[in-house]
């Protein structure tokens, strides 16, 4: 049976990183996965609004669950963020006594209901499971043997894992093998688990955008990095994340990144969808390459 | 099973120009040994000088955070056998953002200058109460995570924005923080709010999740982060990035339901700043990444939003008339 789930881009899919959104629509295609909008979803509150309330935060995420489980369908994101948001969300609703009744009888004003059931998985999860790095190493038609990628996995992918519940935090594997299923190699590094500085780019730039060189220099293999067998580290070619936030910063705030380091960095990174669509061979207008700040020519 | 110790070892004040090193030791490991145990036989049978902290051996006293293969974590609740099966190695350095003394052992004054800086007891209001507060189950829930806290450095070891910037107040202090803020007996959460709205105050989180991830005990510094964020925009404190930033984002859910990026860069950063954000707004739209500003089609379904938004709104405000009539 096709896979076919309820297709939640996430707001910034939807505007800043619209390649993300696009290069995923035709990655599914080609894979035979069914994407089903949700034309009423809203924002899942990116844990903005957490900060504002929590209580509204669970009732607003509820209702886009709400719709999910209208359609009979799980819910696909592309957005490390909103997974981490919604999976948390569903995890306070189902494992803390009164709440999903409570956040229930926020939906009923809204005549609204949800049972609890909705899984919400990213799209590398489904990679992995649903549709198996073995039927993906089948598709690959343009294996990306010379390429070394840094595989990002920032914070919210993996973290916080009681909710997440999948994959390993402290050595995660899922970007991993499935940079390997496209036939590249995948290059360790100390900051791929770490934060790439999204959440605070319009609060403290600085600080994002010092966060955001430290994690591409380290890709790079330029950083003395604490772990231990660093002499072994290779610097990578390019880099590649599931996440759309995590691409604003290390993507589109690069150039301001270099600036503050006075260096140039100058390492592409691709979002999980153009990549793999790479090694499948869609086309590249297809996967909007040109929209990434950082060009990835000179690799391709 | 022999397993290897990788511990990375630094006398500073032994010449002082040394830089750290790693040094390897091979010892044999049963099964259900902690971390600390390996350390503890490395000191007796193979090197007394190496130096670490230790004490109760249970979880409870906060002395022996380390890094542990690239994670903070107490070595007396982490058994070996588990870490070599995932990392085939043990690799321990010391608790990352302190300053080393000499192998694992760290200067914990920056944790407590910290920690002194939030005011760590309860303050009385300035009218002292006629009667006893009387504290019930919900209230005393309120705070009960922070209460957990040992005061490990755990959560500050592994804290993404305080790797960057020192003078961050870090997750250990805020989740303290939230101790007496969400406290009913306290006197004075609004005036611990406005300090911690300042710079280098709670703003500064990003969010990375690693401090409730790694904390040992649950303290979940992250959601208390989350609560004194929340009662500050709710007592008014606003006039900062980071609340405005909020704000913005609730304006938004409620007005169109989807985030208005552009709506949010101008009321968060303000009418001077995002004239300064121009240049890169324009290198944006070059590669066709400039939001839309302010043209968005509300969602299918917003009344659905917006009555659930008001609805919590009516209750909201019904709990903070609750705790007020408290003290």
């Amino acid at each position: 049976m096709a896979l076919k789930y309820a297709y939640y881009p996430g707001c910034a899919s939807k505007e800043i990183t619209k390649e993300s959104d696009r290069s995923t629509r035709k990655l599914a295609k080609a894979l035979g996965i069914k994407l089903h909008d949700m034309p009423k979803a809203t924002c899942c509150g990116a844990g903005l609004l957490t900060d504002y309330d929590k209580q509204l935060t669970l009732a607003i995420n509820a209702r886009i669950f709400a719709q999910a489980e209208e359609m009979g369908m799980d819910i696909l994101t592309i957005c490390s963020t909103c997974l981490m948001v919604m999976n948390t969300v569903n995890h306070e609703l189902r494992n803390t006594p009164g709440q999903l009744e409570r956040t229930n009888k926020l939906l009923a004003k809204a005549g609204l209901h949800y049972s609890g059931k909705v899984e919400i998985k990213q799209l590398l999860w489904v990679l992995n499971d649903d549709y198996g790095l073995k039927k993906l190493k089948e598709k690959v038609v343009n294996p990306l043997t010379r390429l070394k990628v840094a595989p990002f996995y920032g914070c919210h992918s993996l973290r916080p894992s009681d909710a997440l519940g999948f994959d390993d935090p402290e050595k995660p594997v899922s970007l991993e093998n499935t940079i390997r299923a496209i036939g590249a190699e995948p290059v360790d590094y100390s900051g791929k688990t770490k934060c790439c500085g999204f959440q605070i780019d319009l609060v403290n730039e600085d600080l994002a955008v010092d966060m955001t060189g430290k994690r591409l220099l380290d890709a790079k293999g330029e950083t003395f990095v604490s772990r231990i067998d660093d002499i072994n580290i290779k610097g990578a070619d390019c880099m590649v994340t599931p996440c759309p936030l995590c691409h604003v910063n290390l993507d589109s705030y690069q150039e301001i990144a270099e600036k503050r380091l006075s260096r140039k960095i100058v390492l592409p990174v691709f979002h999980l969808s153009q990549l793999v669509g790479l090694a499948i061979g869609l086309k590249e207008k297809d996967l909007g390459l040109t929209r990434n700040m950082v060009s990835p020519e000179s690799i391709l | 099973m022999r397993v290897k110790f990788k511990i990375r070892r630094h006398d500073p004040a032994a010449g002082g120009k040394r830089k750290s090193y790693v040094q390897a030791y091979d010892i044999e490991a049963a099964e259900g040994m902690s971390v600390l145990e390996g350390l503890l036989k490395i000191g007796d049978q193979l090197d007394p000088s190496l130096a670490f902290r230790k004490s109760c051996r249970s979880a409870i006293c906060g002395s022996c955070a380390m890094t542990i293969n690239g994670f903070s974590k107490l070595a007396c609740n982490t058994q070996i056998l588990p870490q070599i099966k995932k990392h085939g190695e043990i690799v321990i350095e010391p608790l990352k953002n302190h300053t080393v003394y000499k192998d694992l052992v760290v200067d914990f004054s920056s944790f407590w200058g910290k920690l002194n800086k939030v005011t760590p007891y309860l303050t009385p209001p300035e009218e002292s109460p006629t009667e006893e507060v009387r504290i019930t189950k919900e209230d005393a829930e309120a705070v009960d995570d922070s209460q957990k806290c040992i005061m490990c450095g755990c959560c500050n070891g592994s804290c993404n924005a305080l790797e960057i910037d020192d003078n961050y107040i870090a997750p250990a202090a805020l989740a303290k923080s939230w101790r007496f803020v969400g406290d009913v007996r306290e006197g004075n959460s609004t005036r611990r709010l406005d300090k911690l709205s300042t710079e280098h105050g709670m703003w500064t989180c990003v969010r990375c999740v690693h401090c409730t991830q790694y904390c040992p005990k649950g303290v979940k510094p992250l959601e208390a982060i989350e609560k004194l964020r929340d009662r500050a925009v709710e007592a008014g404190i606003t006039d900062n990035h980071g609340a405005k930033h909020v704000t913005s984002m609730l304006d938004s859910i409620k007005r169109v339901g989807i985030l208005d990026e552009a709506a949010m860069t101008f009321k968060t950063l303000g009418f001077v700043r995002s004239l300064g954000m121009i240049p890169f707004g324009f290198k944006m739209q070059m590669h066709g990444k400039m939001p839309r500003p302010l043209l968005f089609p509300a969602i299918d379904g917003i009344d659905e939003v917006r009555k659930i938004c008001k609805e919590r709104e009516k209750e909201k405000a019904k709990e903070r008339l609750k705790r007020e009539k408290k003290k």
